[in-house]
């Protein structure tokens, strides 16, 4: 049995090794997760360091009332630009992030212990000027302290009285979970790689083969039915897992050889046995996506029709991969149990450095794998059906 | 030797077959002639077993085409209609393939693949990728990869459906030679004039059933008519869809 099997499998490869379609969907889906996965490093580290390191251009009006003032913004990596004709109106094209107003009275208020107003003139509808403003308020809100701190030492009272609670943030994350926040999106560019890598060789030799003619010819052979589906079926699996061993060995050369705290300040690392661990974890994906595809192109019309569902797949995996990169859930048996849903769990606590359950593992293994089996039982069955020289 | 008995087959509402019963012997080119529709390529997918059929039997020395598939697929040669070839493979890899299939290899198969690129006149294109061949040069890659196994039975569907006049006369030498070698051959057709000069046997179908047997000279006999085409537009009731 495995004979025909081999000969229908080697044919295969060959034909879609020649086939320059097959293989650059192979390498693109191989490299596009580690290269945006790259892009999105580069850019998230770009805009955090120079928002924060740029000296905050404030445009000031009235600073001639407020030279204390003035002088501590300064002094705070502030520099003050001279204000500008229409501050509302500059502010709400988009000229100026933030500006900020200086009353008259400023300076004689604050002698007599009035309030004395400022305005920060702010777009709250601009996502981009969000980390300005926040800096603008920041410092604006301690100099308020340290001039309320001042009034209370000359009138003999500790500035601590204005503090009945004092509030503490100690961050337990990791630097590994931190990184992992922004390793969250891995887990899909795995699943990406897994259900594009072989999907034109899944498509060429199943719908492509009855859109050419040659699935009839090639029915009449001694050949049973089973092998050829099994043939086929291996050869796609072949493509994917080179596509899946392709992902990795590119995300661990962009983990390990790309200065990458220079980018996000963290260290990301992820070492060669996790990504061992992730590669076997995903290994029954490959068979899972290889069997829904030989599948639907069993049953699809023509090519572009099989080709058409196929694009779709790999959102479905992604949608629980979204959710989890928002929510950070607790993994338990049932959601390990699902297909891809399990091993994006499982590949995300593998990243995180969490400990991962045997059982949750094997679990994720077997489930994956059963249902692998049962489609390839599906395509058999498919294959059996006359209507196979025909589509659906 | 081909056997076939009452065969019925329906594509939803369309009867295409209505209890067709033919034999074909060894050693004789058996011609299956009928306008386009009459039912000719179903019943050789039922012979070739890619098709059930709903009621009645299709045998292969013997062998049920329905119960035992791969015992009829071993003994059986077929040039279905629409016969595509691997356009990333050479003519020799689309043969070699189909050989191993059937169990061939090593020497004694790149010993037959070479027998048959020279007995087709292959040479000069038997070692490029079959994109972009005439359909000559494809027929003949495709007869070539289906008596690669060298089968007792032939089955052709339309053997020389686009072929030129060049290609037309190789094909009819190749069918003469497998008669003398004492194989079954079984071909369709929808030209009158291809079956007239190569047919031991003719058998009549239109409509999805028999509508006559015999020898050139049994159908002449029967109709009353000197001229072979004469006979076989009688016998079906008018010339349309024939050639």
């Amino acid at each position: 049995m495995f004979d025909q099997m081999w000969i229908v499998f080697q044919k295969e490869v060959l034909d879609n090794l020649r086939d320059r379609r097959a293989l650059a969907t192979t390498l693109l889906s191989t490299l596009m997760g580690p290269a945006i996965m790259l892009l999105l490093l580069m850019v998230i580290g770009r805009t955090v360091e120079q928002q924060i390191e740029k000296p905050l251009e404030l445009p000031v009006v009235g600073a001639e009332y407020a030279p204390n003032l003035i002088q501590f913004l300064k002094q705070n990596n502030v520099e003050i630009l001279p204000p500008p004709d229409d501050p509302e109106e500059q502010v709400r094209v988009g000229d100026f992030e933030v500006v900020l107003v200086i009353s008259r009275n400023f300076g004689e208020n604050l002698q007599s212990g009035i309030p004395a107003t400022v305005q920060l003139i702010v777009d709250d509808s601009r996502q981009s000027s969000a980390l300005d403003v926040k800096r603008a308020e920041r410092l604006l809100q301690r100099y308020n302290d340290q001039i309320a701190a001042l009034r209370l030492i000359t009138r003999g009272v500790s500035p601590s009285i204005l503090l009945p609670v004092l509030v503490e943030t100690i961050d337990v994350a990791t630097p590994q979970s931190q990184a992992a926040q922004l390793l969250g999106i891995m887990p899909y560019f795995i699943i990406f790689a897994v259900f594009l890598g072989g999907m034109q060789l899944a498509v060429d030799t199943t719908s492509g083969e009855r859109e050419r003619n040659s699935l009839e010819p090639l029915l009449i052979n001694p050949v049973p039915r089973r092998d050829l589906v099994l043939g086929k079926l291996a050869a796609t699996v072949l493509f994917t897992t080179v596509s899946l061993l392709g992902t990795l060995i590119a995300f661990a050369l962009l983990f390990n050889l790309v200065p990458l705290e220079d980018f996000v300040g963290t260290r990301v690392s992820l070492g060669v046995a996790a990504l061992v661990r992730i590669f076997f974890i995903s290994l029954p994906m490959v068979g899972l996506a290889s069997a829904i595809q030989i599948v639907f192109a069993a049953f699809s019309r023509n090519t572009k029709e099989a080709q058409a569902y196929l694009s779709f797949l790999p959102l479905i995996p992604a949608l629980p991969g979204m959710f989890l990169a928002f929510v950070p859930v607790k993994p338990t048996l049932w959601m390990i149990l699902i297909p891809t849903f399990g091993q994006q769990l499982l590949i995300n606590q593998i990243m995180r450095a969490e400990p991962v359950l045997p059982l949750n593992v094997w679990a994720s293994v077997l489930m994956t794998l059963l249902i692998a089996v049962l489609l390839t039982i599906l395509a058999i069955r498919l294959y059996h059906r006359e209507q196979i020289l025909f589509g659906r | 030797m081909i056997q076939v008995f009452d065969l019925h087959k329906s594509f939803g509402k369309v009867r295409a077959l209505k209890g067709v019963s033919f034999a074909a012997q060894n050693g004789l080119i058996t011609g299956l002639l009928g306008p386009n529709g009459a039912g000719k390529t179903t019943s050789l997918r039922i012979l070739y077993t890619v098709l059930r059929p709903d009621q009645g039997r299709a045998l292969v020395d013997g062998f049920d085409a329905t119960t035992q598939p791969l015992e009829v697929q071993k003994r059986i040669g077929v040039l279905p209609d629409a016969s595509g070839l691997y356009s990333r493979l050479t003519a020799r890899e689309n043969i070699r393939y189909y050989g191993r299939l059937h169990g061939l290899h090593g020497e004694a198969l790149e010993r037959k693949i070479e027998q048959l690129i020279k007995l087709f006149d292959m040479q000069e294109f038997a070692d490029r990728r079959t994109e972009g061949f005439s359909t000559g040069q494809r027929v003949k890659v495709a007869i070539s990869r289906a008596l690669v196994h060298d089968p007792p039975n032939v089955l052709l569907d339309e053997p020389t459906h686009g072929l030129d006049v060049m290609s037309t006369r190789a094909m009819r030498q190749v069918i003469r030679r497998m008669r003398e070698e004492g194989k079954c051959v079984l071909f369709s057709s929808h030209i009158m004039q291809e079956v007239s000069a190569l047919c031991d046997r003719i058998i009549v179908i239109a409509r999805g059933e028999i509508v006559a047997e015999g020898t050139p000279d049994e159908l002449r006999a029967r109709t009353g008519h000197e001229n072979l085409e004469d006979a076989f537009v009688e016998i079906i009731g008018s010339g349309e869809g024939l050639e």
